[in-house]
């Protein structure tokens, strides 16, 4: 991008009442419809009252693909608000990242909930079956989003190490259960069997749709990349993140988050066609607008440049886990700490730490517009 | 003797899992999720009773993870930020070491549904064990994780003690930090010897079974140190663990075979697992064989309850056939 220090969202945006009920059929209260009336004149949409009539329809899977779009439409106008240079559309059509491919893919049953913590569960799948793309899953999202916005777009697409990570793999341990006698190489086999055809027969063709529809850069949202840290593992994370972006006319960039950065670094500048790590930086940082050698958070960049790393950044210096609302300078700072570390202002491109799912709209974003004004400080700064 | 049980915390079952979430809600109250959960338990406790298990838990349902009561029952140790739980989409609270830690009351017991054990079956009781421990925690005040690990086994010994009076037969001290490989890679023949001897302090003058169960990584790592453990029984997961190389080691002592996967949901043939037990023990035990158990290579709650539920029910037919092959 010729603009400097461009600013972008990486994914999620939380979904409205109005959106999650209507879509799942329930009565909308009072209080959702004014959500959707305020929001809708704070981001100045037009035909606001076709929206209501549309609410207040009875559910249909033409009202459900309605909500959707409008949802899209919200979300989209929203980040143009915030002043954003590159965006897509929250995620809207989206259930959850991982849920909404596995459901639109054979060879997958859903066995229920999972602990992650506390009270707190994620729904898993067991493979049973050989993955089939049987239709996609990010392609009229794609496109509506490309109708409605003149802004540089980038395609979220969940990738194949983590739905591989996050499910069950029955169907290829099954399929080497007399082929190899020793549970743990088995296992890895079946691993990558599981991920090679699942690349193969679903990723890419959904790729391939995206591009040939015009798409230009897609990120590859891998948060399980290093869930694994042998080197054995890292290798396969980094051979499935180049077999699934080969040969592809499109930019590639990976995002990942809350991880160990000490082994991501390594194996980084392995990756082909990645023209930039989206990184969580922000939720390791201190609050303090402090300039100088102590942006603790933002240590680990080192690491990559050290490893040889020479793509871009996304920069994360907004934390998406709390309701603080960085100030610009804070922004600033963080950004231009940053660029002298890696000697090259033109290397970053100023993000949230991740997708901003879990905040409510109002502090989104007032987050992402003190995002705008800290990149704009810097550009300045660094003019 | 060769038996059975299960080696950790068991997955919440549907009914629970729904209460727990709408209690988060705030839509019930801590009573009806009490409640919720002593009927999760009663579940578990007889589906362990059904498969005829050696020895039996609570389910360890009230466990949020495995260090958690240790946060909250412990002196001088903070609840820390969310952290991963070794290589699974799963994870834990770190404690965070500010201060000596101290022991006020029996941590296991206010953690444990003792009035829903069985009376006529033998109980188990599992802890972390002080390797893990120093390892997973946020070390704030000791000198080093190794004298964290000494004080923690100080602890354990006295809840050891503890659980012994109520009347526990065995305890297991989970151990996956001394298998795992990104950790133990860098443990060094000195630290293991350490490891050995902060086991000594935690076991030392019970009367009950001891095991150290490890998970997620290659039992072998730690071999031939590990033999000579301080502990009655040794706990591999197959899943993580070179066969061959397993076999080239003789053991005295008794070891529980991590042979049911808790990290996948396929069903296990019996067929294959009483194959490959016969092969590693006929290996491992060239003249006396030691006591065998037949046991999940992790906790149980990676899964959901009714294939967990599935998995009790080939233990419970493999160690049957591993008693015929082997009276």
């Amino acid at each position: 991008m010729s603009k400097l220090l461009p600013t972008q969202e990486i994914g999620s945006l939380a979904k409205p009442r109005w959106r999650i009920k209507g879509y799942r059929g329930k009565p909308l209260s009072k209080e959702d419809m004014a959500e959707a009336i305020d929001w809708g004149r704070k981001l100045e949409i037009p035909d606001l009252k076709e929206l209501v009539k549309l609410l207040n329809e009875r559910d249909s899977p033409s009202k459900r693909r309605g909500i959707l779009e409008w949802s899209a439409i919200y979300a989209i106008r929203f980040f143009k608000a915030a002043g954003l240079d590159v965006f897509f559309d929250g995620e809207q059509w989206r259930s959850e990242m991982y849920e909404h491919v596995i459901r639109q893919t054979a060879g997958f049953n859903s066995l229920g909930y999972i602990k992650s913590f506390d009270y707190r569960y994620f729904n898993k799948a067991a493979c049973i079956n050989k993955p089939q793309y049987t239709n996609s899953f990010y392609l009229d999202e794609f496109l509506f989003t490309k109708e409605n916005t003149e802004k540089e777009i980038k395609v979220p697409f969940t990738g194949p190490y983590t739905l591989v990570d996050w499910t069950f793999n029955e169907y290829y341990e099954k399929k080497l259960s007399h082929k190899i006698m020793d549970f743990k190489q088995r296992k890895f086999e079946a691993k990558k069997n599981f991920l090679f055809d699942l690349i193969k027969e679903v990723i890419r063709p959904e790729i391939k749709k995206l591009v040939d529809s015009g798409a230009k850069w897609i990120q590859i949202d891998e948060p399980a990349a290093t869930t694994n840290p042998t080197d054995e593992e890292m290798r396969l994370f980094v051979e499935c993140f180049n077999e699934t972006v080969k040969d592809f006319n499109c930019t590639f960039s990976l995002h990942n988050c809350y991880s160990n950065y000490e082994i991501l670094a390594k194996y980084a500048c392995d990756l082909r066609n990645c023209s930039q790590l989206a990184l969580e930086f922000a939720n390791r940082d201190s609050r303090q607008a402090k300039v100088g050698n102590e942006r603790a958070g933002y240590k680990e960049i080192e690491l990559f440049e050290e490893y040889g790393f020479r793509g871009d950044y996304g920069l994360g210096v907004v934390d998406v886990h709390t309701n603080f609302i960085e100030p610009p300078k804070l922004v600033r700072n963080r950004i231009l700490h940053v660029a002298k570390m890696i000697g090259d202002p033109s290397r970053i491109y100023v993000s949230p730490d991740c997708g901003l799912r879990t905040r409510f709209w109002e502090i989104s974003l007032r987050k992402l517009k003190n995002m705008v004004s800290g990149a704009e400080l810097a550009r300045n700064a660094v003019k | 003797m060769i038996g059975c049980y299960v080696t950790g915390i068991f997955p919440r079952l549907t009914e629970l899992i729904e209460c727990t979430r709408i209690y988060a809600r705030g839509r019930i109250n801590a009573s009806d999720l009490e409640k919720a959960f002593e009927d999760a338990t009663t579940k578990i406790v007889n589906a362990q009773v059904s498969a005829e298990f050696s020895y039996v838990t609570d389910g360890m349902l009230r466990w949020q993870d495995m260090l958690r009561p240790f946060i909250k029952g412990l002196g001088g140790v903070k609840m820390g930020s969310l952290a991963r739980w070794f290589n699974n989409n799963v994870f834990y609270r770190k404690p965070i070491i500010v201060d000596t830690i101290r022991r006020n009351k029996s941590i296991f017991k206010e953690a444990t549904y003792i009035g829903y054990l069985p009376k006529n079956f033998r109980w188990k009781a599992i802890l972390p064990a002080p390797y893990t421990f120093a390892q997973l925690s946020e070390n704030q005040f000791y000198k080093d994780k190794t004298e964290l690990m000494f004080e923690y086994a100080e602890i354990l010994k006295e809840e050891i003690k503890s659980l012994t009076q109520l009347g526990f037969k065995y305890v297991q001290l989970s151990d996956p930090a001394l298998v795992y490989e990104p950790i133990a890679t860098s443990l060094s023949r000195t630290e293991l010897d350490y490891v050995s001897e902060a086991l000594r302090v935690a076991v030392e003058g019970t009367s009950i079974k001891t095991c150290v169960q490890t998970f997620f990584g290659d039992f072998c790592q730690i071999l031939p140190e590990a033999i000579d453990f301080p502990v009655d029984h040794l706990g591999i997961d197959l899943y993580a663990t070179d066969f061959e190389k397993l076999k080239e080691y003789s053991f005295e002592k008794g070891v529980a075979f991590g042979l049911v996967d808790s990290r996948n949901s396929l069903v296990e043939e019996p067929d294959e697992l009483v194959t490959v037990t016969k092969e590693i023990v006929e290996s491992i035990y060239p003249s006396k064989m030691g006591e065998v158990f037949v046991c999940p290579n992790c906790d149980l709650e990676f899964l959901p309850w009714e294939r967990a539920h599935e998995k009790m029910k080939i233990i419970r037919s493999v160690t049957k056939r591993l008693r015929e092959e082997f009276s």
